[in-house]
């Protein structure tokens, strides 16, 4: 610029901005930049998808890894920058959804002009027919509404103006208009929705309350913080398996109560078959073995409850189902202190194979399971229901518990009369199996869908539709008239030459095409 | 007849498939070269063998495993083959009445299957819980379907850049020549630029086929756009049905893993395509490239996201 003109006043910089993102090129490059990012958060690993990977990439990577965190790059689609392309692209597209919408609503409410010479369009045809010239045109109307054209006579002549495809663009901008439902279905979706974990054990109800999930919730910004005191009882839960190994069906068979505790109905809930229940969808999560384990001080219970165990991951080339199951019984109430670290093993035959050949089993369903135990004694300082930190222990005794049975922990001996035994005994009456559920609210569902589904009616005629004009004018002829016929098409000129002599031959045919001979002349511009 | 039985045929046909697309390839590549008619009615009619073929290894396998038969990678490449094929015999051939790609869609198909059959293969079996939806057949069926048309158009890309080359070379060519000849030029000079159909209508048959020849690079830019429309909905749908079971299965219809992300890149790619088609300064050349990345994610999002980027949809592997 040069340095005698005057800078620019703020309302022209505001609108050379506004013009800027009415642009297409604008749109094009922001849709391109939109991709761009959307690839380093595919290639990156994503802590809200996989923070374990996350953590070991910033391990094995210290350097790229700081960097990575400075720019975001784990948490690509939550970063302010994400935000940023994502907000200028739909600040864009209203921008430029507005006029073209204006245009729109005015091309609606005007009527199809008329033409001065019709012969001068790329189509163009003219009939000999037998009705007057007032009569042609009446019925050339008729014809032309039938096929959905928009369409006004000329009040001065026999002529008319028709016109179709007013979809096209309406198609388009539903389109576009669409991805603003979007953006609003999912702010207040996942602004006022949250989604979290609930462990049941067989034979438990679970309460919809805050204390009550397992780990984090994850909340909106917007949450009102209000659970809704539902319950879930879970009746049983069954996983089946091929032969192989393979999963074949994980159910939670569940009994819904209401807030007061009385039961709703009863659900199975499955992979690809969520509960819903006053806003909330139940979906099956997970798995995994609850055994009851009583322990027994002189006699008395001083812990008998179903303990939630979990499975380390297997290692390469073992199949998950072949890996033993963890779980941890804490005695605070014992001085000292008494931590015992339990292992199951379904399926004993499973825990024999390992002994004898160090090969890994599959344990698809229970068959004469057994716990093996260590018992710790000092102080728990772990808060972990799932891990005991033994650093301050001393490992008092192992051994072997079967199902049914009741051992006593200090010399690893079966208990006839667990009631009458002194010291510390340790029982495994009953397997059970608890499920995981996962909670959630999203209250965005529905517009999103809705806003899906206009995206597909939208792009189907912005797509394939196209524009098309036709005018006709009658003149008389001796006892008939002359058909003028003259348009053109927008868009897909190739159909519209195919489609036009066909639209010709119907006018004629309802104004009496006259007998032959036939004159034609075609128009060929 | 035992399910054993079916796999063997299945497996059975699509080696036949795979050979016969081989043949065909080899036929259209050399319908190319030579230009007889006789050529092409061999290369064809070894294609439509393939497809036969093709076509019952992928029914076979539904039977052998008693379910639709679009459960695995292995799977999907069979029937991404298959559409591929059919496309290019009904859409490009049939319609258009292009005869010249066929050696470049065959050439897809045969990769398409030959990374199937070497990398890719698992025997017929049930699908585990996580994939046995309703949804997740429709998003299937529409992502390989939507694949295979984008697959499609991006060959009539490919040719596209290469033609335009060729074209501008040889229009540089004639303009240095003095004086500019009348007559005897190869290139298309029967359509003043004035009058040259919209970018957006279909090839005439008549002006598609110049026996042997590659079409002009005006009309593989049209057939192109044409297919990338009519693929772009199918896609779109795709995405919003894999959203749907998502939503089923997993309880958030959104996540970005890697495969949704991939899917939403390709598709956002598309979109800028079909963007830069309506903006002047990007026609032409400049869209075709935008396209070309399009069909690089395309790829990734089928192969490579499977294959090395793990996600919650690593296990359809
Ligand atoms: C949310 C991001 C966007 C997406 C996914 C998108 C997608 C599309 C698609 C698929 C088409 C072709 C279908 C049709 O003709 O209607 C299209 C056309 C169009 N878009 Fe967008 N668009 C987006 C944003 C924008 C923006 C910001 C603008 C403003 C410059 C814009 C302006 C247009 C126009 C004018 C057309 C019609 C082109 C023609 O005449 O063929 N779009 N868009």
């Amino acid at each position: 610029m040069a340095a005698s003109s005057p800078p620019p006043t703020l309302s022209q910089s505001l609108a050379l901005v506004w013009r800027t993102l009415r642009s297409m090129r604008t749109a094009l490059i922001l849709l391109l930049l939109l991709a761009l990012a959307s690839v380093a958060g595919s290639l990156v690993p994503q802590s809200p998808n996989s923070p374990a990977r996350v953590l070991a990439y910033r391990q094995d990577h210290p350097l790229a890894g700081a960097l990575y965190q400075r720019l975001g790059l784990f948490d690509v689609f939550g970063t302010w920058w994400f935000a940023l392309i994502t907000t200028l692209l739909f600040v864009s597209l209203v921008a430029c959804l507005v006029p073209r919408t204006r245009a729109l609503l005015r091309a609606v409410g005007q009527r199809p002009v008329q033409a001065r010479e019709i012969d001068a369009f790329p189509q163009y045809r003219e009939r000999r027919v037998s009705s007057a010239p007032g009569d042609a045109i009446v019925a050339s109307e008729r014809i032309l509404r039938r096929r959905f054209f928009r369409v006004a006579r000329d009040p001065d002549r026999p002529a008319l103006a028709a016109e179709k495809g007013i979809l096209r663009e309406g198609g388009s901008l539903l389109f576009h208009w669409a991805f603003i439902l979007v953006l609003i279905g999912v702010i207040y979706g996942k602004g006022t929705g949250f989604s979290g974990r609930a462990v049941i054990v067989e034979g438990d109800t679970w309460v919809d309350a805050a204390a009550n999930y397992d780990g984090q919730i994850r909340a909106g910004r917007f949450f009102d913080g209000r659970f809704t005191g539902i319950g879930v009882r879970l009746i049983d839960f069954e996983d089946r398996y091929e032969r192989t190994g393979q999963p074949m069906d994980f159910v939670s068979r569940v009994e819904l109560l209401d807030a007061d505790g009385e039961p709703i109905r009863r659900e199975d809930i499955r992979v690809n078959h969520p509960a819903g229940i006053e806003g909330l969808r139940l979906y099956q999560y997970g798995f995994g073995w609850a055994p009851v384990v009583v322990v027994r001080r002189d006699g008395g219970p001083i812990a008998s409850e179903p303990i939630v165990f979990v499975q380390d991951e297997a290692p390469e080339g073992v199949p998950q189902l072949a890996m033993p199951w963890r779980g941890v019984l804490k005695l605070p109430s014992l001085d000292p202190q008494v931590g015992i670290e339990l292992e199951l093993w379904p399926d004993s035959r499973a825990f024999v194979q390992m002994l004898e050949t160090g090969e890994p089993v599959a344990m698809t369903s229970a068959f004469q399971p057994l716990i093996r135990y260590a018992v710790w004694s000092g102080r728990l300082t772990d808060p972990s229901p799932l891990s005991l930190d033994t650093t301050n222990m001393t490992r008092e005794a192992t051994g072997i518990v079967g199902a049914d049975q009741v051992v006593a922990l200090e010399d690893g001996a079966v208990v006839d009369d667990p009631a009458a035994a002194g010291g510390l005994t340790i029982g495994f009456p009953e397997l059970r199996k608890y499920t995981v559920l996962q909670v959630s609210r999203d209250a965005g569902v529905p517009f999103v869908l809705l806003a899906a589904i206009l995206i597909l009616l939208g792009l189907l005629p912005a797509l394939y539709g196209s524009r098309r004009k036709v005018w006709v004018r009658a003149e008389p002829d001796g006892e008939g008239s002359v058909l003028k016929v003259g348009g053109f098409a927008l868009q897909r000129k190739a159909r519209f030459e195919e489609e036009f002599p066909r639209l010709v031959d119907a006018l004629a045919r309802a104004a009496g095409e006259a007998p032959a001979p036939q004159e034609e002349r075609v128009g060929i511009r | 007849m035992t399910a054993t039985e079916w796999a063997r045929i299945s497996n059975d046909a699509f080696n036949v498939a795979l050979f016969a697309y081989l043949a065909a390839m080899v036929a259209y590549f050399a319908y190319l070269a030579f230009r007889r008619t006789s050529i092409w009615t061999v290369a064809r009619t070894l294609a439509f063998v393939g497809l036969a073929a093709n076509i019952v290894s992928v029914v076979a396998r539904g039977l052998a495993a008693d379910r639709v038969p679009w459960g695995n990678m292995y799977e999907y490449s069979s029937l991404l083959a298959l559409l591929v094929v059919a496309g290019y015999l009904l859409i490009v051939e049939g319609y258009y009445g292009i005869r010249t790609l066929g050696g470049f869609a065959l050439m897809f198909a045969v990769f398409t299957m030959a990374i199937a059959v070497s990398f890719l293969y698992v025997g017929p079996g049930p699908l585990v819980p996580a994939l046995n939806s309703y949804w997740i057949k429709i998003h299937v069926v529409a992502a390989i379907s939507g694949s295979s048309l984008l697959a499609l158009g991006s060959i009539a890309t490919i040719l596209y850049l290469i033609q335009d080359r060729v074209e501008r070379r040889r229009t540089a060519a004639l303009a240095a020549r003095d004086p500019a000849p009348i007559m005897g030029g190869s290139i298309d000079l029967d359509v003043p630029p004035d009058f040259a159909p919209d970018a957006d209508e279909p090839a005439t048959p008549a002006s598609g086929d110049r026996r042997g020849r590659l079409p002009s690079a005006a009309t593989l830019d049209r057939v192109a756009y044409r297919v990338y429309a009519f693929a772009f909905p199918i896609w779109t749908f795709a995405v919003i049905a894999g959203a749907i079971w998502a939503q089923e299965a997993w309880g958030r219809y959104w996540g970005w893993d890697p495969k949704e992300t991939w899917s939403f890149i390709t598709w956002v790619i598309f979109a800028g395509y079909l963007h830069a088609r309506a903006t002047s300064g990007w026609k032409g050349r400049r869209a075709a490239v935008i396209a070309m990345v399009g069909f690089v994610a395309l790829l990734i999002t089928y192969y490579a996201v499977n294959l090395w980027i793990v996600g919650l949809h690593s296990y359809a592997k």
